[in-house]
């Protein structure tokens, strides 16, 4: 490793703190600014002075928000998010129990992204300026604009109510239940457990989510290695391939697009934060009760702390990502100085 | 340069020909090729979106609130039937049916009368179908008009009914919703909510990134630094978290929720500007202008903006496009607008409950008018960026 490389790695990092610490204080604010009172609303209505002030007292709400904040932010640098203001457990207990469900979601939307985009970007790459780029093109964009939610409930009504193929919420049917709770990604316990049905349910349910988050990003993903395949069939070796007589299909997929490959992934690990957003409304639509779910349930319950919480695992996630996808650029592309 | 003569000479031409600005904007295409096309495409959707939201009033055959209808018309349906016990010989004569509806319990569907504004009390004594049922059993009201299709099921359920008159009224295009409100109306008005919204947010975040760019841009050192952070720090973040908290702290309501959505998109101006300003200022012709004696503001307003707004002009058209999105889906969430505004966001999310019903029009259609608005603005935005910067257009 290079000293300049060390040095834009330390640089990164340092780079990141400041930066989550900026929206955790964004957040914290927006909260507790909030109106009504997160006492009362949990409480609910007839709750006695006493009541009131002693749930204030245990939940730190009484104290100076100076010092609410100190609170806060030293128990984060312990890993210490505080305790759910509607449920008796840890916040960093509930975001291990929803966290599983997102992670899940977001593999399955990543692995229909890359097969519909890589795939739809390299045809329309090769057939440049043809009327199926075109196509690809003008689909993209409208993809793109497609209100996720909105697709999802169309899955839902077309393959779940009208043809009753697929379940059209949760992750499983309510009679399932796994055995064990091992890495809490139901399709990866089934293997471990070899329990086949689980595994078969766990599927079907993930379908539908999978194919709605992942379609509506596969929008972007198109555009992103349509243009990068563009500039790698520029390049000499393809001219030299097509010289030596390769076939087209074979320069494009498979020398074109492996060269093609660690931008298109630099960038998609860019778009990390669409895909959690687009996580949120997925998870909405189809009851799938992820982390976007926990977030926008206890909006609503005005559980403070869970809020805060989880979104501040949000601003760890996003940050650590795009700062792993830097790092591993430097790595990959040694063009790269810093 | 032969292609540049070309160029002169048909400018020269249509200037000799003195055409119009429309035919002029269609001999465009001859230059831009599918850019063109692309652009157009999108400025035409927007174009009837916009004449929607703007003539509201005059188009929307209903009020969006109105109970107008049966409630879950589907498409096309909608003619009613006025029904009266049997036997109390309260047959009317159905040419002349002003007087009925004074005593009724739903109105019939007028094509061009708001009923529910004239009557407000009328449209609100019922709010669902089986109360009005019981209202005409029980002598509350004599008359009420129901759905064509619906007559055969309640007459089983209902012996004690008659059929005074069948086929009154209109049907509804594109059906109503669970409180018998016109979708056309809803999906008019709608337009308007979600247009004022959009470019509202839109508005006031480019106001606010510009500024901010520019005076980073041009001031660098530590301001800059520190806004680069922050707007950074917003700008990684998923961007509808970001507006769902803003919204749950401002509260609902339409300045609000453009506000909540406006914080979202500041990075976005604010990065592209100051990227822009950073590399025009030390151009030759900003140190000529620095050494002839210009003050700070004026090269920032005379000589760096100008540059900048052909890439404003585009990702504002881009962020338009996702605030719309972005405000779809705080509606869907339930951390909209209120109710009584009409909001496509939120009819879908309404319709998402009556999903297993199989009421599909309560869905497809604000769905498909919102996926019609942002790809209206993506696809002007994307027409754009190549026409207004040429020298991104590779060979």
């Amino acid at each position: 490793m290079s000293p300049a490389l060390r040095r834009y790695i330390v640089v990164r990092i340092l780079l990141t703190i400041p930066m989550i610490l900026i929206l955790v204080s964004i957040v914290f604010v927006v909260l507790r600014v909030l109106p009504g009172d997160p006492a009362l609303a949990i409480l609910r209505e007839g709750a006695s002075e006493e009541q009131l002030a002693s749930f204030r007292a245990a939940m730190g709400l009484d104290k100076p928000m100076i010092e609410q904040y100190w609170d806060f932010i030293s128990g984060v640098v312990q890993f210490d998010f505080g305790v759910s203001m509607t449920r008796s457990r840890s916040v960093v207990d509930e975001i291990k129990t929803f966290f599983p469900a997102t992670i899940e979601l977001a593999i399955g939307g990543m692995l229909v992204t890359t097969i519909v985009g890589v795939f739809s970007g390299a045809f329309a790459a090769q057939h440049r300026k043809t009327a199926a780029d075109y196509t690809i093109r003008v689909a993209s964009v409208i993809l793109y604009s497609i209100p996720i939610f909105w697709l999802g409930i169309m899955f839902q009504m077309l393959f779940g109510a009208k043809l009753g193929w697929l379940p059209v919420s949760g992750r499983l049917d309510p009679g399932m239940t796994p055995d064990s709770i091992i890495t809490g990604l139901y399709t990866v316990d089934a293997i471990l457990t070899q329990d086949w049905a689980l595994l078969k349910d766990a599927l079907r349910h993930l379908v539908l989510p999978s194919m709605t988050l992942g379609l509506v990003l596969a929008g972007i993903f198109t555009r992103l290695t349509r243009a990068n395949m563009l500039d790698v069939l520029e390049q000499d070796f393809i001219t030299a391939g097509r010289a030596r007589g390769l076939k087209e299909r074979i320069l494009v997929y498979r020398h074109g697009l492996r060269n093609a490959f660690i931008p298109i992934v630099t960038l998609l690990g860019l778009q990390f934060s669409l895909l959690l957003a687009g996580a949120i409304l997925t998870e909405t639509t189809f009851s799938w009760p992820g982390l976007g779910r926990l977030v926008v349930d206890r909006i609503f319950d005005r559980d403070f702390t869970t809020v805060q919480g989880s979104i501040l695992f949000f601003a760890v996630l996003v940050a650590g990502g795009s700062l792993i996808v830097d790092i591993l650029y430097g790595f990959l592309d040694p063009r790269i100085r810093y | 340069m032969t292609e540049q003569t070309t160029n002169t000479n048909v400018i020269d031409a249509l200037n000799d020909q003195k055409i119009g600005l429309l035919s002029r904007i269609w001999q465009g295409r001859k230059w831009y090729g599918a850019e063109w096309y692309i652009t157009g495409f999108g400025g035409l959707i927007l174009f009837v979106i916009l004449i929607l939201a703007a003539f509201a009033p005059q188009i929307s055959p209903y009020d969006p609130n109105g109970f107008v209808g049966a409630p879950f018309t589907p498409p096309g349906q909608g003619t009613q039937t006025l029904l009266t016990r049997s036997g109390e010989n309260l047959a009317v004569d159905p040419e002349d049916l002003e007087w009925v509806e004074l005593n009724i319990g739903v109105q019939r569907n007028k094509n061009g009368k708001k009923v529910a504004d004239a009557n407000e009390a009328a449209s609100t004594r019922f709010m669902t179908e089986d109360e009005m049922l019981e209202g005409l059993e029980t002598g509350a009201v004599d008359y009420i008009f129901v759905d064509d299709n619906m007559v055969s099921e309640i007459l089983a359920a209902y012996p004690g009914f008659e059929i005074v008159a069948t086929g009154l009224g209109t049907s509804f295009p594109l059906g109503t919703d669970n409180l018998g409100r016109d979708y056309v109306s809803r999906i008019i008005w709608g337009a308007r909510t979600i247009m004022s919204v959009a470019l509202a947010s839109a508005l006031l975040s480019s106001v606010t990134g510009i500024t901010l760019g520019l005076i980073a841009g041009f001031v660098s050192g530590a301001l800059d630094r520190i806004l680069s952070l922050v707007m950074d720090s917003i700008y990684s973040f998923p961007g509808l978290l970001l507006a769902i908290a803003m919204v749950a702290m401002l509260g609902p309501g339409l300045v609000n929720v453009a506000v909540a959505v406006s914080v979202v998109y500041i990075p976005t101006f604010f990065r592209v500007v100051r990227g822009q300003v950073l590399s025009v200022k030390e151009e030759l012709y900003v140190e000529a202008a620095r050494s002839l004696g210009a003050s700070a503001f004026s090269i920032l307003t005379q000589y760096i903006f100008p540059n900048v707004i052909p890439s404003i002009v585009v990702v504002f058209s881009l962020n338009v496009a996702d605030a719309i999105l972005t405000e779809a889906g705080l509606s869907f969430i339930g951390l909209g607008l209120p109710p009584d505004i009409p909001d496509w966001g939120y009819d879908v999310s309404k319709g998402h409950s009556f999903l297993v019903a199989g009421h599909w029009w309560m869905i497809t259609f604000p769905g498909i008018m919102i996926t019609l608005v942002a790809t209206g603005f993506s696809l002007l935005g994307e027409g754009l960026s190549e026409i207004l910067n040429p020298r991104l257009v590779k060979n």
